[in-house]
């Protein structure tokens, strides 16, 4: 749960987190686009089902990076 | 590796898995097997910079455990995402000006999953100086194709991940004016400087703007360059390589003075990097006369616009497999 919230934070820009991983950064950029567009619970949740995707596919490289978000 | 005809016909005869950039008279030539291809002249070498049509530069994929191969066009282009792999990596050719290389750059970024699964790649293109068309050859069936975009699907081992990165020699000057434009787009008319609506070929004109030099966008920490295609004074528009997104924004790069060795010093930071394939603009080919001049540990095709999940411009773009 904390690192779900800590992602809302990133997807809303109220946290900034930058990772050493190019499909990180962009994935990151381009939720926040569309959450700006559509600002609403529903895209939110949408954005965070997405790169919790991106997370558990990636779950051997990303550790690193899911530690660091949890300590924002 | 820059190899010659026979060499390479001999690499596709043996089964290897190949991405091959290399003039079209070239790629014609070879048998069918399991690889693709994109047309170009240009190539940066472990040697430097030249332009060759008697030699194709070919990358071989020995971590590949399997294949397939995919030919797309702009209705079914974002089936990438679907036909990858489950743990692979997608290499991408399109044509230069394809309808499809056109529809993918400017969608790609608003497509959902295109970052579940690597993909790399470029757009493919032709010598300047004689002006012929780019294609990509999709090496199963042994067609050539102007219109279509080509994709080498590979599947990894389970123990090794692709990872994708990038390397900008542009920096932007964040005290330089904020430029901004109200909808996605490959060419426009105005746009907002400083959060005033001005017409931006005016405004390029006015400000005798460098147009060798990139806009700049940051994407959370990675600079993303869009490059100008062309100022029509009569039309007032501005036709880019590659779209600029509303919501984002813009400033022009700083100018570099010495490409060779603003690569150099970007490349300090990658030498470990082992890739098992690379890219770089024909852009920062021309401006920066990268003719005899080499990137290590890069070395490929010089391409017309390049793939890292979406198109970008005037950047080097590299793959490399990684323990997991």
């Amino acid at each position: 749960m904390e690192l779900d919230f800590k992602l809302q934070k990133i997807i809303k820009k109220e946290a900034e987190y930058k990772s050493t991983n190019l499909g990180l950064n962009l994935l990151i950029s381009r939720l926040q686009r569309r959450y700006s567009l559509n600002p609403s619970q529903a895209e939110l949740d949408n954005c965070l089902r997405e790169i919790k995707a991106f997370f558990e596919k990636y779950a051997n490289i990303m550790k690193k990076d899911v530690d660091a978000i949890e300590k924002l | 590796m820059f190899i010659n005809l026979e060499e390479a016909k001999k690499l596709i005869l043996e089964g290897r898995i190949l991405h091959i950039a290399a003039e079209e008279s070239l790629l014609n030539q070879l048998p069918k097997g399991k690889w693709i291809a994109g047309t170009t002249p240009y190539f940066i070498t472990e040697q430097g910079g030249i332009t060759s049509k008697d030699k194709l530069f070919v990358n071989e994929i020995t971590d590949a455990v399997d294949f397939k191969t995919a030919v797309y066009d702009r209705s079914n282009i974002f089936d990438i995402t679907k036909d990858a792999f489950a743990n692979g990596m997608t290499f991408l050719v399109m044509p230069f000006a394809s309808d499809v290389a056109v529809f993918y750059a400017k969608e790609a970024p608003n497509v959902d999953d295109l970052f579940m699964n690597p993909v790399i790649g470029w757009i493919s293109g032709y010598d300047l100086s004689t002006g012929s068309s780019a294609k990509v050859y999709d090496g199963v069936t042994g067609t050539a194709y102007g219109d279509k975009a080509v994709a080498l699907h590979i599947s990894l081992p389970d123990n090794k991940t692709a990872s994708i990165g990038i390397v900008n020699i542009f920096s932007a000057d964040n005290d330089d004016a904020v430029i901004e434009f109200k909808e996605d787009a490959l060419s426009v008319t105005k746009c907002l400087v400083n959060g005033k609506e001005t017409v931006f070929s005016d405004y390029i004109t006015e400000n005798k703007i460098d147009t060798q030099l990139p806009l700049v966008a940051d994407y959370n920490g990675v600079l993303i360059n869009v490059s100008i295609k062309s100022v029509s004074k009569e039309n007032k528009t501005v036709d880019f390589y590659a779209p600029v997104f509303s919501g984002k924004e813009y400033r022009f790069a700083r100018p570099v003075d010495d490409y060779a060795a603003s690569f150099a010093e970007q490349l300090k930071g990658h030498k470990d990097v082992k890739p098992v394939f690379s890219c770089n603009c024909i852009l920062n080919y021309l401006y920066g006369k990268l003719d005899g001049k080499a990137t290590p540990p890069f070395a490929g095709p010089v391409t017309f616009g390049e793939i890292a999940y979406q198109l970008l411009n005037q950047t080097l773009v590299y793959a490399e497999l990684i323990d997991k």
